[in-house]
């Protein structure tokens, strides 16, 4: 008997397409909610992105009882704790998170806040804490990589004691994700960049890390397609809101994908680099995803080789010899790690940044070493893998 | 009819089995961090007083150790004497005798949810790393293979069995002290 065993688990409702954000008012009253608040930050107001969902909504009488703008970059339990305040002082009864990932997860902890009782977040911080569904909650995403919209999981700083207090429990997963091109039609070109190429991440590392299963494989590959076809063409016309559906369905895609199978390697490097050098987690996975994928290659050949497909097209795929398509694979995604490049200067090594210091990379890799998703990567990484894979990312 | 008498006895076995390698490993570990200068670097990391367990769910074998300072474990048996820091814990006792008796490696059995981490994920991959490092000193290679991810390339024979028998040795006698007690 095999010794295969996998677990899978997604019961957000996924609203996406044209007009999507007109279904949110009778996506809530349908489960009971009339007082919605949002959670959103400066950023998603001053790009006017705020007005359709709003507009939505009062269009179908539905009410917006208030509006959180200022989540910070890195949300903190005083934020959480305020917001909660907030809430029950207007008698909320919903929340409607329309941002990027620090908007969602400082939601889904301020949902935690007003479901459970109390204004200490950290004492929910852990696995498995949260024993009762949370109050409806609804993510709008703003940009098109985090795929946090689809994990049940939150991160905040506990800023007093300097630590990042994690909290994960499928209670934290929103009822709906709302998907709409419009909210993400004006993505500076940086930013769609970094953010597919994270979801581009999720993706492959879900479909070759060491948690992978058939159902979490069929969306991880889909979301490959999605972003291989369109990623260069959404970057040469901005406004192609098809494109941009695409990309943003591709993220959520991919987020159910990995947070049923984690990722491995490149997110650990990713971690680390964030928390010592504060590059963007997205650039972070552009940059390393090749070299780990280089690194892991012997153990992962075959899955990888099978991406070639969803990278390159059924051509290139058919062109290419069984034993070559994992480092065709490979070198689909540098080839468009290129093109990013040339269009918006997205950097391909950690010189290319400007922002790492060489000394760092000691640092990065001890701290790489003991992070949570390393568990999963294929290969059990060493401090001196882990080195040498920084090293060639460097230059 | 036999089967129905047979299985009530197999499943003793499997949880006497479970509670023995819990405490093998829990004596083990004690002993690897007096004669290995790798795991004492590994539980150096680890704040003075640090308790670990392992468990099964919901109240069934368990293995307690403590950093007591300078990379140096001691096992505490199957009870802790105060709320431990770190829990990793078997969603059932046939999850942990897969694991236990190497037909599914500790790193397979975090990819298929067989158990769950209480407590700082970083001290749960780093104490991940000691157990593998024990399996890979204390086990024939070839056992070894199906504990750990990867079996260590630079472990060669020679520092294997002279580390492998001050760790034996040092079990034999902890289980000989407790005997004795």
């Amino acid at each position: 008997m095999t010794n295969k065993y996998y677990e899978f688990f997604c019961p957000v409702k996924v609203v996406a397409g044209k007009a999507a954000l007109e279904h949110i008012p009778y996506e809530l009253t349908s489960l009971g909610a009339q007082r919605p608040m949002i959670i959103t930050d400066k950023g998603v107001r001053a790009a006017g992105l705020l007005e359709p969902v709003v507009t939505a909504c009062e269009e179908s009488e539905l009410d917006i009882v208030s509006i959180y703008d200022d989540v910070p970059p890195d949300s903190s339990t005083a934020v959480v704790r305020d917001i909660a305040g907030i809430y029950r002082a207007e008698k909320c009864d919903s929340i409607i998170a329309v941002g990027g990932g620090s908007a969602i997860d400082t939601a889904k902890a301020v949902n935690i806040l007003v479901s459970e009782g109390g204004d200490d977040i950290a004492a929910y911080a852990g696995a498995g804490v949260i024993k009762h569904p949370l109050k409806p909650f609804f993510v709008v995403p703003t940009t098109a990589g985090t795929g946090s919209e689809v994990t049940a999981v939150a991160v905040i700083a506990d800023t007093e004691k300097s630590v990042k207090l994690p909290f994960t429990s499928s209670f934290l997963l929103p009822n709906a994700a709302i998907i709409d091109p419009r909210m993400t039609l004006t993505l500076p070109p940086h930013i769609t960049a970094a953010t597919a190429m994270d979801a581009l991440t999720h993706a492959t590392e879900a479909f070759t890390c060491m948690a992978k299963n058939p159902l979490s494989d069929a969306y991880a590959t889909a979301a490959v397609k999605k972003i291989s076809d369109n990623l260069l063409r959404v970057m040469d016309n901005p406004k192609d809101a098809d494109g941009r559906l695409e990309l943003a369905q591709a993220s959520t895609m991919a987020g159910i994908a990995f947070s049923n199978s984690m990722v491995g390697l490149v997110h650990s490097l990713g971690h680390a680099t964030g928390a010592i050098c504060h590059l963007p987690h997205g650039l972070c996975m552009s940059l390393y995803m090749p070299y780990v994928l280089e690194y892991n290659l012997e153990t992962i050949r075959q899955p990888l080789g099978e991406l070639l497909l969803y990278l390159d097209g059924p051509e290139a795929y058919a062109a290419t010899p069984a034993n070559r398509r994992a480092e065709a694979a490979i070198a689909a995604i540098r080839r468009m790690r290129d093109a990013l490049y040339k269009k918006c200067k997205l950097p391909r090594t950690l010189k290319e940044t400007g922002q790492v210091d060489e000394s760092q990379l000691d640092a990065i890799a001890a701290l790489a070493l003991d992070d949570g998703s390393i568990m999963f990567n294929p290969r059990e990484a060493t401090l001196e893998d882990v080195k040498a894979v920084l090293q060639k990312a460097w230059a | 009819m036999l089967a129905s008498r047979m299985q009530p006895m197999a499943l003793h076995a499997r949880r006497l089995y479970v509670n023995l390698m819990f405490q093998v490993m829990g004596n083990a570990l004690q002993a690897i961090s007096e004669v290995d200068g790798k795991v004492q670097d590994e539980a150096k990391a680890l704040p003075d007083g640090f308790l670990f367990e392992m468990m099964v769910m919901p109240n069934g074998p368990s293995l307690v150790i403590e950093h007591k300072g300078q990379g140096r474990f001691h096992y505490h048996g199957s009870s802790a004497p105060r709320a431990v820091d770190l829990s990793i814990q078997f969603k059932h006792i046939a999850h942990a005798f897969l694991v236990l008796s190497f037909q599914e490696k500790t790193s397979v059995a975090f990819a298929n949810d067989r158990m769950i981490v209480d407590g700082d994920i970083g001290y749960a991959v780093r104490m991940t790393r000691v157990l593998n490092r024990l399996e890979a000193f204390i086990l024939p290679r070839l056992v070894a293979q199906r504990a750990v991810k990867e079996y260590p390339s630079n472990l060669h024979l020679p520092e294997k069995i002279m580390s492998a028998s001050r760790i034996y040795l040092k079990v034999a006698s902890q289980f000989v002290e407790t005997a004795r007690a």
